[in-house]
């Protein structure tokens, strides 16, 4: 390219010293976090989750207030400032899931697999790696779009005479519930990615078991009204994990057999998804050439 | 130094790579050569552990790749030009494989002015020429200042001046001490480079020897002989017991036969030749002769004659 690459003078280190370089968990940390900021889709996915979160809730307050009463469903004070700062989740849980694909389907596409692989030759640290570094993102974005939706609608729901209390357990636990849902279906997303290794694919994955699949089953469960079939609908990932952010749910067995989850048992159902599909990850990337 | 003993690797019924043994020595440039498909890139998969041998093993400066507490500083490979993001800038690539090992900016700059990238650094890869590609791919193989190095076809689509860059990198880290493993199709360019040549066949190692001993291996093999007289000529050949084939009407393939014997027979029947060449012996002879037959039956016979 310039005469000076045609002489190769030391390749070796000059002033930078790489004696002491080692594979380290940390610094798979550093290498994902770098990963992560440096393409552009990242940027506009997160970009897009913040927008969706704040504006959505703006939008709806705006409304709400606008109408007689202001209460959303009778739900009172707090119960309106949850429903309006976790109404965009809905729409955002679908960016996350696209972006949780992406962050590793794209290596696969790209071929950067294989270099991550070569200098991560024992694969699972990698992928744990990217899991814990994608999860924090998201879940400090997702719950700062939270908090900035419920601090920006506190005024205006304030006008309404439903002024809520931010930081009372009803309200904070379920706002950072549903960061934590975001969060989840984001890692069983990414999980799907590296079990599928395509973008398309990964995608139709994810959102076909968050959006498809529960329309499915709640068609059959109306049609049928079978118990066995509402079960189901109610321990998918996207049902269950909705528990984590509504209150007032108590976990129960209705004498039908219906069951109802409360927001640790929906939360913790959640989690057992995302257990089950990392762990088929983890074993298809141990076992799979790239 | 790269170790490999009884390697294969298996595609459902198709073999890839049929039970291999090499040596790659520090200090030398082993060349790795073979038609496409032989399985060279297979091979180099299997020794950074991307693709799991179906039998056999190989290991890289004493221990399977995968059990080094810092691989990048064991082997550097250039095993695809495009295993990288295309969404990320060149620098932005560097830097996220180099943290993996705590390797700081300091050396992704080096690297970045030891391959000639700088004025691509901050441009996403997605635009990178083939040759940039390249350049980006060794810039990555020499982050870790690896003992071993790693090059699946380098020269692939890279300027003539490039070429000749990687000819003397390859060359210049040789003569470091460190082993290199460099993997063409290209016999000429085998030729330039290499100090020892291993040359792969429909999965099998159909040779392994200095580069001297592959050259000498086609010498004295046919002598190309063109007389208007063929015919004749061929007649004449026959009784003295060489073998003929002939490509065009005035051209003839002769072997079992030295060139002055052919010229004093010639001289002797008042035969006109208008060319006598001894086949050249060149590499790229050499080569096309080993894979030729590779495809047949001559592998096994060929693999004990050469082996070291």
């Amino acid at each position: 390219m310039t005469t000076n690459t045609l002489a190769p003078t030391s390749t070796a280190p000059g002033s930078s010293d790489v004696t002491t370089a080692r594979l380290t968990f940390i610094g798979l940390l550093r290498s994902e976090l770098i990963k992560l900021r440096s393409v552009r889709s990242t940027v506009w996915c997160y970009a897009l989750v913040l927008g969706i979160t704040i504006v959505f809730a703006l939008l709806i307050t705006l409304w709400v207030t606008s109408q007689s009463g202001g209460d959303l469903f009778g739900s009172g004070a707090q119960g309106t400032a949850l429903l309006v700062s976790t109404l965009g989740v809905s729409f955002s849980q679908l960016v996350v899931c696209v972006l949780g694909v992406l962050v590793i389907s794209g290596e696969y596409g790209t071929g950067m697999i294989r270099s991550t692989f070569t200098a991560v030759p024992r694969r699972l640290p990698a992928l744990f790696a990217k899991v814990t570094v994608f999860g924090a993102v998201t879940f400090l974005v997702s719950i700062i779009g939270i908090l900035i939706a419920a601090v920006l609608t506190a005024p205006l729901l304030s006008g309404a005479d439903l002024a809520p209390d931010l930081f009372a357990s009803d309200l904070i636990v379920p706002l950072v519930g549903a960061a934590a849902y975001l969060t989840l279906v984001g890692i069983m997303s990414l999980a799907l990615g590296a079990i599928v290794r395509n973008s398309a694919g990964g995608i139709a994955a994810a959102l076909g078991l968050i959006l498809v699949v529960p329309t499915i089953v709640q068609t059959v469960a109306a049609i049928t009204q079978s118990v066995i079939v509402g079960n189901i609908l109610t321990f998918l990932p996207s049902s269950a994990g909705a528990s984590l952010y509504q209150t007032g749910i108590e976990g129960s067995v209705a004498d039908n057999g219906l069951i109802t989850l409360d927001a640790t048992q929906g939360g913790l159902v959640l989690i057992g998804w995302v257990v089950l599909f990392l762990a088929i990850a983890s074993l298809l990337l141990k076992r799979r050439d790239v | 130094m790269i170790e490999a003993h009884g390697l294969t690797k298996r595609y459902g019924a198709k073999i890839a790579v049929n039970n291999i043994d090499f040596v790659a020595r520090p200090g030398v440039v082993t060349g790795f050569l073979g038609p496409n498909g032989a399985g060279k890139s297979t091979t180099m998969r299997m020794i950074v552990g991307l693709d799991r041998p179906s039998a056999g093993s190989v290991i890289v400066n004493g221990k399977p790749y995968a059990e080094h507490a810092a691989p990048l500083r064991q082997v550097g490979a250039l095993l695809d030009a495009k295993a990288v993001h295309t969404g990320r800038s060149a620098r932005n690539h560097l830097l996220a494989m180099a943290a993996t090992h705590g390797i700081g900016a300091a050396r992704v700059k080096e690297v970045i002015a030891i391959t000639g990238l700088e004025s691509v650094a901050h441009k996403r890869v997605g635009g990178f020429s083939l040759g940039m590609g390249q350049r980006l791919g060794i810039a990555t193989a020499l982050l870790g200042d690896p003992a071993t190095l790693i090059l699946d076809e380098p020269v692939n689509g890279l300027d003539p001046e490039g070429v000749i860059w990687v000819r003397q990198l390859a060359r210049h880290l040789a003569s470091e001490g460190r082993t290199i493993f460099l993997s063409s199709h290209l016999m000429s360019e085998m030729a330039q480079t290499a100090d020892h040549i291993i040359v792969l066949g429909r999965g099998r190692v159909i040779a392994d020897a200095p580069v001297a001993e592959i050259i000498a291996l086609s010498t004295g093999t046919a002598v190309r002989v063109r007389t208007p007289d063929a015919v004749r000529f061929t007649g004449l050949l026959a009784e003295s017991g060489a073998a003929v084939t002939s490509s065009a009407p005035d051209l003839l393939e002769v072997t079992g036969l030295t060139a002055p014997r052919l010229g004093e027979l010639a001289a002797g029947a008042g035969i006109v030749l208008h060319e006598l060449t001894p086949s050249s012996g060149s590499l790229e002879d050499a080569y096309l002769k080993l894979t030729e037959d590779s495809v047949e039956y001559h592998a096994g016979e060929i693999t004990e004659k050469v082996s070291l």
